[in-house]
């Protein structure tokens, strides 16, 4: 089943919820907007799927979101889509990936790279990487991924085979239920890498 | 045009935590690939952003897939990262059932000239390219990477049809520099066009504050940069300068990633 069959498949189901998104059955199509936003009448009407890239790019004080998955997306529109196959671009907008690697993952094509696995295949200026600690490595994923503030997707890795990650809370590796559309992480993403690197440099202060 | 409804197109490009523009002409030269229908499926992937090079392949449904790195050159991003992120081991990888066809560079194109000065000609409308020097502007050092190589290639070429009275190499960190442009040009009109795949922090500021046509303004590195375009031509230094936004903004680029993909398929055949 390809994606978007997947996604009408879902919304047929009643799925409603993807990260900080709702999305709501109207008369004209498909309504998204903030969950936040629920029951508000004041808000900005876009109407094309193009609208979902910018409205993702940046937060509420218009600070760019390199991370699309971090728990900050802006508030105070709502974007009416004709179709599923337009829904289907507005979540590869806001949420890059996301419907794919979940279709890929319930196909069981899914492999989890442990943090190690991703240091270590690192080359040039993030090669250093190898050399953060397994304790560096708990307390910069406590930071940067935590699901407030940090990042909303679910860890699917560890750090080694025997290290998993013990420095956030169960419900950072487990996936949300309720029908959510979930958000995973099958493995670091570069944005760690990168903080990583400057753990390792001693740029930043650990812990 | 070619039609490949059974396949799939992955654009990739490098992206940026911190620029906010640094993804947008990748994903509107997608937009325009989509729009004309050339491709089942188009994707864009990233080093710095979303989707990700270890993302990609598992969002893709179509069982063929074509890799074209929307680069200005080869180099340790196009040799290295993406082959070693998409787990490809040559031009032509099978993984997991699907054959994914890795491109050229687009900057390798030999389109890129026409590109070049279809820019050059429309930011100085009515200027006479006989009195005008050119300049191709790269990064130049440290990147390892071989755009310097790729800049001087393309001012080669471009020099060898005669059109314009110079056309030079200039970088922004390596001889010839181009803060150094009045003393390395003589025709009265300047024309600068940045080989970049897309404006940030360089086009918007870092240039223009080497040409001396802006001074250092914290916090350029996003739209607020592109003022500077706007405001062609400048007089300075006894010449009349016209500045370019980076060159991977041209929509052309759209047409030269599915000329990459006919390159490979003609490669191949
Ligand atoms: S590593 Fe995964 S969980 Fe952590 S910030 Fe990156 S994407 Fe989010």
């Amino acid at each position: 089943m390809d994606t978007n069959a997947a996604l009408a498949n879902w919304l047929e189901k009643g799925g409603r919820h993807i990260g900080q998104i709702a999305i709501a059955k109207k008369d004209d199509g498909w309504e998204l907007r903030h969950a936040d936003d629920a029951g508000r009448d004041d808000l900005q009407l876009y109407t094309k799927t193009a609208d979902a890239r910018s409205l993702a790019n940046l937060d509420d004080a218009s600070a760019y979101r390199a991370l699309k998955t971090a728990p900050n997306l802006r508030h105070g529109w709502r974007l009416i889509l004709p179709d599923v196959a337009s829904v289907r671009n507005a979540l590869d907008a806001f949420y890059p990936a996301m419907l794919g690697v979940h279709l890929a993952r319930e196909r069981g094509e899914i492999v989890p790279v442990n943090l190690r696995d991703t240091l270590a295949r690192q080359t040039g200026m993030y090669r250093i990487t190898q050399k953060l600690t397994d304790a560096q490595s708990q307390a910069l994923i406590a930071k940067s991924c935590r699901l407030d503030g940090g990042c909303l997707k679910t860890i699917l890795w560890r750090i080694s085979p025997e290290l998993p990650v013990n420095s956030l809370p169960a419900e950072k590796f487990t996936t949300p239920g309720g029908g959510e559309w979930p958000l995973l992480c099958h493995e670091a993403c570069n944005i760690l890498v990168a903080e990583a690197r400057k753990v390792v440099k001693g740029e930043v202060k650990e812990g | 045009m070619f039609s490949k409804p059974d396949s799939a197109l992955v654009i990739v490009g490098h992206g940026s935590t911190l620029n906010p523009d640094s993804s947008g002409p990748t994903w509107e030269h997608a937009d325009a690939i989509t729009q004309l229908g050339a491709f089942g499926e188009v994707h864009c992937a990233f080093w710095k952003e979303e989707p990700s090079l270890r993302q990609v392949l598992h969002c893709v449904n179509k069982r063929e897939i074509y890799v074209v790195p929307n680069f200005i050159s080869e180099g340790y991003f196009t040799q290295t990262v993406i082959p070693r992120e998409l787990g490809l081991n040559g031009p032509l990888t099978e993984i997991a059932g699907r054959t994914v066809k890795y491109c050229a560079p687009v900057g390798n194109h030999s389109r890129m000239s026409d590109l070049l000065l279809k820019r050059a000609a429309s930011i100085a409308p009515g200027v006479s390219p006989k009195e005008t020097s050119l300049f191709i502007v790269g990064h130049g050092t440290g990147l390892n990477d071989n755009s310097a190589v790729a800049a001087k290639r393309e001012v080669e070429r471009i020099r060898s049809l005669g059109l314009y009275g110079e056309v030079i190499a200039a970088y922004m960190e390596e001889d010839p520099l181009i803060a150094k442009w009045d003393e390395l040009s003589t025709q009265p009109n300047v024309v600068v066009v940045p080989f970049f795949i897309a404006d940030g922090l360089h086009s918007y500021e870092d240039i223009p504050v080497l040409l001396g046509i802006a001074s250092t303004s914290p916090g350029a590195a996003s739209a607020t940069g592109a003022g500077v375009f706007t405001q062609n031509p400048y007089r300075l230094r006894g010449r009349t300068l016209f500045y370019a936004n980076s060159i991977g903004t041209e929509e052309g680029f759209a047409e030269v990633i599915l000329d990459q993909v006919a390159a490979f398929d003609a490669a191949a055949a």
